[in-house]
């Protein structure tokens, strides 16, 4: 465990964000000279050269604001006393922080705050770690001239309705850190100073409760929060934090890296960490403060068994589990043969996790029938850059948006699923950069405040690859082509095979309308938008993959970055916004059937044998079975054993009834989760898994950014999840030895190119590296494809739209298409177990007010949702975020059943479930779900 | 070309069958349908799924298209 000692402080706040600039200047403070960008705020040069100034209004990752009047300095040549946030170096700057004149100053001020603040220091929740408390010291102040009997806001009511903080306003100074971080850091502005004067006061929205407003939760105006106005409950309970250590969150692919807070082993709060890559001091919702499930009564922490699942659960020992599940196992090899059991790794689970149960099924069960949830959401990505880029993965960091001028989202709706993104995007967005949306629903993002998309392209379920050719034949018919890149950088054999393809009347935004049902013109004009513009940027979630044309989506996207040179530097690329914390490490490690670690292909003899060699017994060379090859597979008897790694495939895979029926007609299920969730239903063994706050390895995020998690408590059930694998592994007769999960990651970097500088040690030392981290790139790789694509030249593939087999029909006229919402997380199975349900207790339909006037269907009614493999009740929703036709909700809870409805349509080239296009009918319902 | 399920094939069948028609219509070069069915199938196909797509393909043949017999074809020539 790696506990960070609080002497070096890393989340230091210097007062004013750091200044981009190419001149250096010389500024001296209180006579020590100190080198800065020119423009860089006198107090944060201050702070860097040691000589903190005082200050009250100022955080260094909010904009200087300049109204508490602590900070003021004194510069030589100057007259007055200027505020040092906001005065900004220039050379030969001399300052005087500390002077009789400012001391008396800076204690005047102070008089005034703490003459309208409660003296109750002693019982504060803040007390110890308050910055007015601080700053009081630090001034000297010893009495307040003014007394505490005036006017006051002391008695002010405090608004403790948000489940996680309390808004007492009796201790707020009107500093607006809250105000500015809603705006700049989150960009939700729920918050504002409402009044004038003395009657000044924070307030969210219109002056209604926090729960009740805008606000997204996010933690941003708790962080930034000088006292204890806004302050987390858990603190409030139980006490100050005193021990840190650092991890990354385990919710979406972000990866958001945290500060645990502890007393003792007690996690008090998650502070999001200033000096992590890919939130940089930001959280959402779910991170900041959705951890309780851990702890939560309906954990589980000891192994189970049962014979049958019709039997009750027996509680054993980890000996006695082991022994029974290899029991099984291996019995059922016997009788069926070795390719009868297979394995699930979890993108919820560390790349060493994953790592050894992709082992332990390749090398103690000899065979290749490993597959990972990523085969449900991103398993198009991985197949379509690696056809085009020849790797399997996004091309840019996070940061990269900032120098984006065209933002083109597809299929994603950041601001619910991946929310400090979102914020990122935002903030560049407000900026100026130019927005596109491809997506059947008006997401926040279309139009927000301060944010309005210039295209919203508002097409049918299931025609993504219509549009984008579209865009491609705009692109290449209208002269956007950017040649000089593809003539040096592109397959041209390819280019000119896609660019007659793609010029084809058959292509274009006209002929193609009828399937979309996107006005041409509209196509046209974004699709000039994105080719024009110096840096477009293209960011896609589940809505481009979970289709029957995922895969053909991910390269029609690929082909149109690169026609129009959009790959290789910052501000472009296309990317991926993976859906949980490590599918993109889950799927680096080697968990799908056809590949070893690093996407290499199980027929490659030369990487087989390397494998082979090291772990010292033969590799199949054939590919195994992916998810629903098992489970069709199991149905019909030939497929009896399976170990699922922190994945619930009865509620979150299609067609309920099917996957049920798999499960049900399998001698085996084992499964290695936190809780009894939908799946153990269905399971002989229960071998009781690890919270990431237990976990101690790496994970790896969307822009391949590889993270350390590190243990912030000891492991509830008494071992790590990977030795419980290894202890399966050797008991069906393969020894698989290692004393940390640091070794773990030692024999990953060693059989795995693009990760072969990575160590435990390394990520201690600089915190975070990209891959490819190698010999070429020991740091790692922010923005691939610089100079060559991986696979060398970039091949463009040619992408007929075929429209999928799903379509409306008169049994079945509308659309149903699923998604997430901010507050919970898939399946809900850690979500659901927080407070977190106080936003969304219950999954809904939306439904446009004229597909719902004419069957009858008021708000707020029950209604059945029927498709062609499944009937399930939900409460419907009338909302204009989605046009006619179309029917959304979310699957969060398992009583919605909202996979009962999906169909077992997929992905032509990965089987990725077409989640995203569901044909249903809605009727009012009589029945109401129990 | 069908999904086979009215063929009195069995789930795992039928299903096998709807991937490779899908397959079929969905491989990008529309000018070399066959082999690029028969690469997607032994890069990602266990060996018994092949086994099975071929045998559905001798006994019922009328269930899948003609580029995946074409595919099949070629493929029993490369694993001969």
């Amino acid at each position: 465990m790696t506990v960070l000692d609080d002497r070096i402080d890393d989340q230091r706040d210097l007062g004013t964000p750091a200044v981009e600039s190419e001149t250096v200047v010389t500024v001296h403070i209180d006579g020590v000279p100190v080198q800065v960008p020119e423009g860089t705020s006198v107090m944060r040069a201050a702070a860097l050269s040691g000589a903190a100034v005082p200050k009250l209004c100022a955080t260094d990752n909010l904009e200087a604001f300049g109204s508490c009047r602590l900070c003021l300095v004194e510069i030589d040549g100057k007259p007055g006393t200027p505020a040092s946030c906001t005065t900004p170096c220039s050379e030969g700057l001399s300052v005087h922080t500390q002077t009789p004149r400012l001391d008396k100053l800076r204690k005047g001020v102070m008089e005034l705050y703490i003459s309208d603040h409660p003296l109750d220091c002693l019982t504060c929740p803040a007390n110890g770690d308050c910055e007015l408390q601080d700053m009081a010291g630090v001034v000297g102040l010893r009495d307040v001239r003014y007394g505490m009997e005036g006017e006051n806001h002391l008695d002010a009511p405090k608004d403790e309705s948000n489940p996680y903080f309390t808004f007492d306003e009796s201790k707020c100074i009107a500093c607006s850190r809250c105000v500015r971080a809603c705006e700049e850091v989150q960009g939700t502005f729920a918050l504002t100073i409402a009044g004038r004067g003395f009657g000044s006061k924070v307030a969210a929205s219109d002056g209604v409760p926090f729960l009740d407003s805008e606000c997204v939760s996010c933690g941003a105006c708790v962080q930034a929060c000088p006292t204890a106005t806004l302050q987390e409950k858990t603190v409030i309970d139980l006490g100050v934090p005193t021990r840190k250590v650092k991890t990354t969150c385990a919710y979406c692919g972000v990866g958001c890296s945290f500060v645990a807070e502890l007393r003792g082993d007690e996690l008090v709060r998650m502070v999001p960490d200033k000096t992590g890559g890919a939130n940089e001091g930001h959280s959402c919702v779910k991170g900041r403060f959705a951890w309780g499930y851990a702890g939560h009564e309906d954990r589980i922490t000891a192994p189970m068994i049962r014979e049958s699942i019709e039997d009750e659960w027996k509680v054993v020992d980890w000996d006695e589990a082991i022994a029974f599940a290899a029991g099984k196992l291996t019995a059922i090899q016997e009788q069926y043969g070795v390719d009868s059991i297979g394995g699930i790794t979890s993108s919820r689970c560390t790349n060493e996790e994953v790592y050894v149960v992709q082992k332990m099924v390749r090398a103690a069960f000899g065979t290749n029938n490993v597959d990972t949830c990523a085969r449900v959401c991103h398993s198009p990505t991985g197949y379509g850059l690696k056809q085009t880029f020849g790797t399997s993965a996004g091309t840019q960091d996070f940061k990269s948006v900032e120098k984006a001028d065209v933002i083109m989202v597809i299929g994603a709706n950041p601001t619910d699923a991946h929310p400090v993104f979102a914020s990122r995007m935002k903030r560049r967005l407000r900026d100026g950069a130019e927005l596109i949306v491809v997506d059947p629903r008006t997401i926040d993002l279309v139009r927000s405040t301060h944010i309005e998309a210039s295209h919203h392209l508002q097409l049918r379920p299931g025609t993504n690859v219509a549009i984008v050719n579209a865009m491609g034949h705009v692109v290449a018919t209208e002269g956007w082509i950017d040649r000089e890149f593809v003539q040096e950088r592109c397959d041209l054999g390819s280019f000119q095979a896609w660019e007659e393809f793609i010029c084809l009347p058959e292509n274009g935004p006209e002929a193609l309308e009828e399937a979309t049902g996107v006005p041409a013109d509209q196509v046209r004009a974004a699709a000039r938008a994105y080719a024009t513009a110096p840096n477009s940027a293209i960011y896609y979630g589940l809505g481009v993959t979970e289709h029957s044309q995922g895969s053909t989506m991910v390269m029609a996207m690929a082909n149109l970055a690169m026609a129009t040179g959009n790959i290789g530097r910052e501000g472009v690329g296309v990317n991926p916004l993976r859906g949980q914390n490590n599918v993109q490490g889950s799927c680096d490690m080697g968990s799908f059937p056809h590949e070893f670690s690093g996407y290499r292909h199980v027929s490659d003899d030369t990487v087989r044998e390397q494998f082979e060699a090291l772990w010292g017994t033969p590799m199949r060379s054939d590919p195994g079975m992916r998810i629903p090859n098992m489970l069709d597979a199991a149905t019909v008897g030939e497929f009896k054993g399976i170990y699922i790694q922190g994945e619930d495939i009865a509620q979150s895979d299609p067609n309920t009834e099917h996957v049920a029926a798999a499960l049900r007609a399998m001698d085996c299920v084992i499964v290695q989760d936190l809780f009894v969730n939908e799946t153990a239903k269905f399971a002989h063994v229960f071998l009781p898994g690890t919270s990431f706050l237990e976990k101690d390895g790496t994970f790896t995020n969307a822009e391949r950014r590889i993270n350390r998690v590190r243990p912030v408590m000891t492991s509830r059930t008494g071992m790590a999840e990977w030795e419980v694998t290894c202890a399966l592994a050797k008991a069906m007769g393969y020894e698989m030895d290692y004393a940390t999960s640091s070794e773990i990651m030692d024999e990953i970097a060693a059989v795995t190119p693009t990760f072969s500088g990575v160590s435990f040690d390394l990520l201690d030392k600089v915190g975070s590296v990209q891959w490819p981290c190698n010999e070429q790139a020991p740091l790692g790789t922010p923005v691939m494809h610089v100079d060559r694509f991986v696979r060398g030249e970039g091949q463009f593939i040619t992408t007929p739209y075929v429209p999928t087999d799903e379509r409306s029909t008169r049994k079945f006229p509308l659309l149903l298409t699923t998604g997430r919402i901010l507050s919970q997380y898939n399946v809900g199975a850690q979500t659901r177990r927080t407070n977190n349900v106080v936003w969304h207790a219950e999954d809904v339909l939306d439904i446009h007010e004229a597909d719902a006037q004419t069957r009858g269907i008021a708000d707020g009614d029950w209604v059945e949702v029927s498709s062609r493999v499944g009937v399930t009740r939900l409460r419907a929703r009338i909302s204009d975020d989605i046009p006619a036709g179309v029917v959304y909700t979310t699957f969060h809870h398992p009583v919605s059943g909202t996979n009962v409805i999906t169909t077992d349509n997929s992905d032509w080239a990965t089987n990725c479930p077409e989640y995203k296009v569901t044909a249903v009918e809605v009727r009012p319902s009589a029945q109401v779900p129990a | 070309m069908s999904n086979g399920s009215e063929h009195g094939l069995d789930y795992e069948q039928a299903r096998l069958v709807k991937m490779v028609n899908q397959i079929a219509s969905n491989v990008p070069n529309r000018d070399d349908i066959a082999g690029q069915v028969a690469v997607h199938l032994r890069t990602f196909w266990t060996p018994v799924m092949r086994a099975d797509i071929t045998e559905i393909a001798r006994q019922h043949p009328e269930t899948l298209a003609a580029q995946v017999h074409n595919a099949l074809d070629q493929l029993q020539t490369v694993e001969a």
